[in-house]
C-alpha cells in the first residue's frame, strides 16, 4: 500500500472512531471491510455504543493475536473507545503515540482539541492547557472558536485575567461565541478591578437584540453582572438601568429585582426600593435573593419609620429561615444516609457507561429542589459519571465472582470424569496392536512383490479356482491315463484342455487381481497411518490434558483472589466517590444553611435594635 | 449587608471549589486505574471462559455479517448443525444497524468433533418491497483439529435486486 493511502485511511478511521465524540453517535460512515471476524465483533459492540464489552473483546483478540489484518485500526479504535468509555488518560497515551507521526495535522489538532475539552470538563486544567498547546494549525472555524474560549476559560479559572483578556480581545463578529467571549472579558475585567472598561463591554451585550433563548439568557447575565459590578463600585444610579433590563421572569430575575432595590436604597429612596423587594416576597424561598429580600423589606420599612411593620417582617423572616433551616437539616441527613446517590442511578440501566452519559432527570424528593443547579457543574456531573461507572464495575465483578466459582467446580468435575475414563481408554488402547498390524501389512507387501516378480498367477486364484486346479493336476497323475488306449489319450487331451483354459483365465486376470489387491493394501496402509496419527494425538492429548487442567486451575485460582481484591477496591472507591458527592451536596446545603444563619442573626440584631428604639421612644414619651 | 455576606460566600466558595477539584482529580485517577484493571481482568476472564467452555480443538464459532443491506432487513437467524437447532437469535434495530455498518456478530459457539458436519442457516426479515422474507443457506464443512470460524454473510445481489446468503470459512 502506498504511504499516502495508508495515511489517508488512518485519518478516515480516526474520524470514524472519534465520531461519537466529534459528531455524535448517529453519524453514518462507509462500512468498514472486516478481514478478521474478531475485529468485526468488536465493531458490532462499538457501533451499539456498548464500549465495555467492545473493549474487552478487543483486548482479548489482541492477546490472542487475532487482529493481524487490522493491527493499526485496532489501536486507533482502542484509543477512541477508551475515550468513549471515559478512560481518558489511557486514550491520551495511545493518541500521543499514534499522533506523533504520519497523521495529518488537521486530524491531530482536532484530536488534541477534543482531549483538551474532556480534560477541562474533568478538571485537569493543566493537561487541558497542554493539549491545547499542541494544536499547531488552524482548526475549522467553529472548533477554533470553541478552542479559543476553552483556552481563555482555563486562564480565567487560573486567575490570569490579563492574559485571558488579551486572548479574547481580538475576537469580533456577531456570533454567539463572540458574545460569550465579550461576556468573559467583561467578567475578567470586573474581577481585575477595571469596572469602567468592563461596563462598556457588558453594556453592549446588555443592549443587544438576541435572536435565540441562549443569547437572551446571556444578555440577562451581562446586565446582572454589570449592575452588581456598578453597585459594588458605588454607582447605584448607573446600576439601575442594566438591572432593569433583565427579564422579569427568568433565572436571573430574582437577583436583578434584589439589585434594583439595593440601587434605590443606596440612593436613600426606600419607597421605591420596596417595590421590587415586595415582588420577590411571593417567590421561591430557596433563592438567596428571595431570602435576602425578607431582610431588605423590614430594613427599608425601618428606614421609612414603619417600625411596627418592620418588626413583623423580621419576625416572619426569622420564622421562615428557621423552617427552611430545618428542612435543610433533614435533607442533609438523608444525603448522609447514603441512599440518595443510589436513587440517582437506580432507574437507569447500567449498559452505557462512560463519557456520554448524563443524568437527564433528577430523582423525586426534597433534595432535588436544593441541588438542581449542582447538576449544571462539570464536577458534580463527572463525579456522578464516575459513581455510575464504578457501580457498573462492581456489578461486573460480582457476576464474575459467581461465574469463577462455577468454573472451578466445572474444572473439578471434568478432572474427576477424566480420571475415571482414563483407565478404560488406556485398556482399550493397549488391546489394539497397531504395530502388529503394520508388520502384517508389510509382510503382505513383501508377499505381493514376490508374486508379481515370479508372475505367480496361481497365488492370486480364488479358493474354488485353486481347488479346481488341484483336482485337474490330481487327475493328470492318475495311472489309468497312461494306458495305451485311445480313450486314455482322449481323456488326457480333455484334462490338458481344461488345465490350459484355467491357466489362461488365471493369467488373464492376474494383473487385474494384482492391482485390486495392491489398491486394498494401499488403503489399508493409509488407514493404518491415520490410526497411527490418531493414536499419536490421543497420546499427546493424554499428555497435555493434565497440563491443560493444571493451567486452567492455576488461572482460576489466580483470578479468583484478583476479582476479590479489585472488587474490594472498587467498593472502597465507590464509597469514597459517594463521600465526595455527598460532601459537595452537603457542602452546598450547608452553605445555604450558613447563609440562613447569618440572615437570622442579622434579623435578630435588627429586631433587637427596633425594640431598643421602641423602648427608648416609650421612655422618652413617659 | 449584601456585600459582607456575598464576600464571605465568594471566598468560601472559591476555597471549596479548589479543594473539591483536587479531591475529584485524585478520585478520578483512582477510578481510571480501576477501570484499566477491571478491563484487563475481564480480558483474562473472557479468554479463560472461552478456553474452558470451547477448547481450541473442538471450537467452532459462527458469525453473522451484512454488507449494504438494501434488499434485506434482518429480523432473526436460526442455526442448525447436523440437523439439530442450536441457535435462534432475534436482532434489535440497534444490532441490525451495527451489522450494516460493518459489525460482525458471533451468534453461536459450539464444540464439534473433527470430521464432516452440515450447517443450515435460516434468515428471516423483510425482503424487497418490505415483504416477509425467509431463506436458508446450507453448507457442509470439515472440522479439523484447530478452532474453526464460519461466517454467514448476507449481501445484496444488485443485479437481481435480491439478498444473497453466503457461508464462508475463515482460515
Amino acid at each position: 500500500m502506498p504511504p499516502g493511502r495508508s495515511i489517508r485511511s488512518r485519518l478516515c478511521l480516526l474520524l470514524v472512531f472519534l465520531t461519537p465524540v466529534v459528531l455524535g453517535a448517529t453519524d453514518r460512515s462507509e462500512p468498514i471491510v472486516v478481514q478478521d471476524p474478531q475485529y468485526g465483533e468488536v465493531l458490532f459492540y462499538f457501533y451499539q455504543e456498548d464500549y465495555f464489552p467492545a473493549l474487552v473483546r478487543l483486548l482479548a483478540a489482541k492477546e490472542q493475536e487475532r487482529l493481524t489484518h487490522h493491527a493499526d485500526e485496532a489501536e486507533l479504535l482502542l484509543g477512541g473507545m477508551y475515550l468513549s468509555y471515559g478512560h481518558h488518560l489511557e486514550a491520551a497515551e495511545i493518541f500521543e503515540r499514534l499522533l506523533a507521526d504520519n497523521v495529518d495535522a488537521d486530524i491531530r489538532d482536532r484530536t488534541w482539541f477534543f482531549l483538551a475539552k474532556i480534560w477541562y470538563q474533568r478538571g485537569y486544567l493543566d493537561k487541558a492547557q497542554e493539549a491545547l498547546s499542541y494544536i499547531q494549525g488552524d482548526l475549522p472555524e467553529h472548533i477554533q472558536r470553541e478552542a479559543l474560549m476553552l483556552d481563555a476559560q482555563i486562564l480565567l479559572d487560573a486567575g490570569e485575567y490579563d492574559v485571558a483578556i488579551a486572548k479574547l480581545q481580538n475576537w469580533n463578529g456577531r456570533t454567539e461565541w463572540a458574545s460569550y467571549a465579550k461576556f468573559n472579558i467583561g467578567v475578567a475585567l470586573v474581577r481585575s478591578g477595571r469596572v469602567d472598561a468592563a461596563a462598556k463591554l457588558l453594556n453592549d451585550l446588555g443592549e443587544m437584540d438576541p435572536f435565540n433563548e441562549e443569547l437572551t439568557s446571556l444578555r440577562d447575565k451581562a446586565n446582572l453582572a454589570l449592575g452588581y459590578a456598578l453597585l459594588q463600585d458605588g454607582q447605584p444610579y448607573a446600576a439601575k438601568s442594566p438591572l432593569q433590563r433583565v427579564r422579569l421572569e427568568g433565572p436571573f430575575s430574582n437577583k436583578a429585582l434584589l439589585g434594583v432595590g439595593w440601587a434605590d436604597a443606596e440612593m436613600d429612596n426606600y419607597d421605591r426600593a420596596l417595590v421590587p423587594w415586595m415582588e420577590l416576597r411571593g417567590r421561591d424561598l430557596l433563592d438567596s435573593a428571595v431570602q435576602e429580600s425578607m431582610l431588605a423589606i423590614p430594613y427599608a420599612m425601618a428606614k421609612l419609620d414603619s417600625i411596627s411593620q418592620a418588626a413583623d417582617h423580621y419576625l416572619n423572616a426569622i420564622e421562615a429561615f428557621y423552617e427552611e433551616s430545618n428542612r435543610l437539616d433533614r435533607t442533609i441527613d438523608h444525603i448522609e444516609s447514603g441512599e440518595f446517590f443510589d436513587e440517582f442511578i437506580a432507574n437507569d440501566p447500567l449498559d452505557s457507561t462512560g463519557w456520554y452519559w448524563r443524568l437527564e432527570e433528577l430523582p423525586e424528593g426534597p433534595e432535588a429542589r436544593y441541588l438542581f443547579h449542582l447538576l449544571a457543574t462539570h464536577e458534580f456531573q463527572e463525579g456522578l459519571k464516575n459513581y455510575r461507572d464504578l457501580s457498573y464495575l462492581y456489578r461486573n465483578l460480582d457476576t464474575w465472582q459467581q461465574n469463577i466459582d462455577v468454573y472451578a467446580n466445572m474444572l473439578e468435575t471434568r478432572l474427576e470424569a477424566y480420571a475415571e475414563r482414563l483407565p478404560r481408554v488406556e485398556e482399550s488402547l493397549a488391546s489394539a496392536d497397531i504395530d502388529g498390524m503394520v508388520t502384517r501389512k508389510l509382510e503382505f507387501d513383501s508377499t505381493m512383490n514376490n508374486i508379481e516378480e515370479s508372475h505367480d498367477w496361481l497365488a492370486l486364484a480364488t479358493k474354488s479356482e485353486f481347488d479346481t486346479w488341484g483336482e485337474i493336476t490330481g487327475l493328470e497323475s492318475t495311472p489309468a491315463l497312461h494306458a495305451d488306449i485311445p480313450e486314455a489319450a482322449e481323456v488326457s487331451d480333455k484334462i490338458s484342455l481344461l488345465k490350459g483354459v484355467l491357466q489362461w483365465q488365471l493369467e488373464r486376470d492376474f494383473k487385474d487381481r494384482l492391482w485390486r489387491i495392491r489398491r486394498d493394501l494401499r488403503l489399508t496402509g493409509e488407514a493404518l497411518v491415520d490410526t497411527q496419527r490418531s493414536r499419536r494425538q490421543i497420546d499427546e492429548t493424554m499428555r497435555q490434558e493434565p497440563l491443560r487442567f493444571e493451567n486452567l486451575s492455576a488461572r482460576v485460582q489466580d483470578l479468583s483472589p484478583r476479582i476479590e481484591g479489585i472488587k474490594m477496591r472498587v467498593e472502597d472507591a465507590l464509597s469514597r466517590q459517594r463521600g465526595f458527592l455527598q460532601s459537595i451536596a452537603t457542602g452546598e446545603l450547608q452553605a445555604q444553611k450558613d447563609r440562613l444563619d447569618i440572615y437570622t442573626i442579622q434579623a435578630r440584631f435588627a429586631l433587637a435594635a427596633i425594640y431598643d428604639i421602641a423602648a427608648t421612644a416609650g421612655e422618652a414619651s413617659e | 449587608m449584601d456585600a459582607d455576606v456575598a464576600q464571605v460566600e465568594a471566598r468560601d466558595m472559591e476555597a471549596r471549589e479548589a479543594e473539591s477539584r483536587e479531591q475529584f482529580r485524585s478520585l478520578d485517577q483512582d477510578v481510571q486505574s480501576l477501570k484499566k484493571e477491571v478491563l484487563d481482568l475481564n480480558r483474562d476472564l473472557f479468554l479463560l471462559e472461552e478456553e474452558l467452555l470451547f477448547p481450541a480443538n473442538s471450537q467452532v464459532a459462527f458469525f453473522i455479517s451484512m454488507d449494504v443491506g438494501e434488499y434485506f432487513e434482518l429480523d432473526s437467524v436460526t442455526i442448525k448443525i447436523d440437523g439439530k437447532e442450536v441457535a435462534n437469535y432475534l436482532y434489535t434495530e440497534r444490532e441490525a444497524d451495527a451489522l450494516i455498518r460493518g459489525g460482525v456478530h458471533r451468534v453461536h459457539m459450539a464444540n464439534l468433533k473433527t470430521g464432516d458436519h452440515e450447517l443450515i442457516a435460516i434468515f428471516t426479515g423483510k425482503g424487497p418491497h418490505v415483504r416477509d422474507y425467509r431463506r436458508g443457506a446450507t453448507m457442509n464443512f470439515d472440522k479439523g483439529i484447530g478452532a474453526k470460524f464460519l461466517e454467514l454473510e448476507i449481501s445484496d445481489r444488485v443485479k437481481k435486486q435480491q439478498p444473497e446468503f453466503i457461508i464462508k470459512e475463515w482460515e
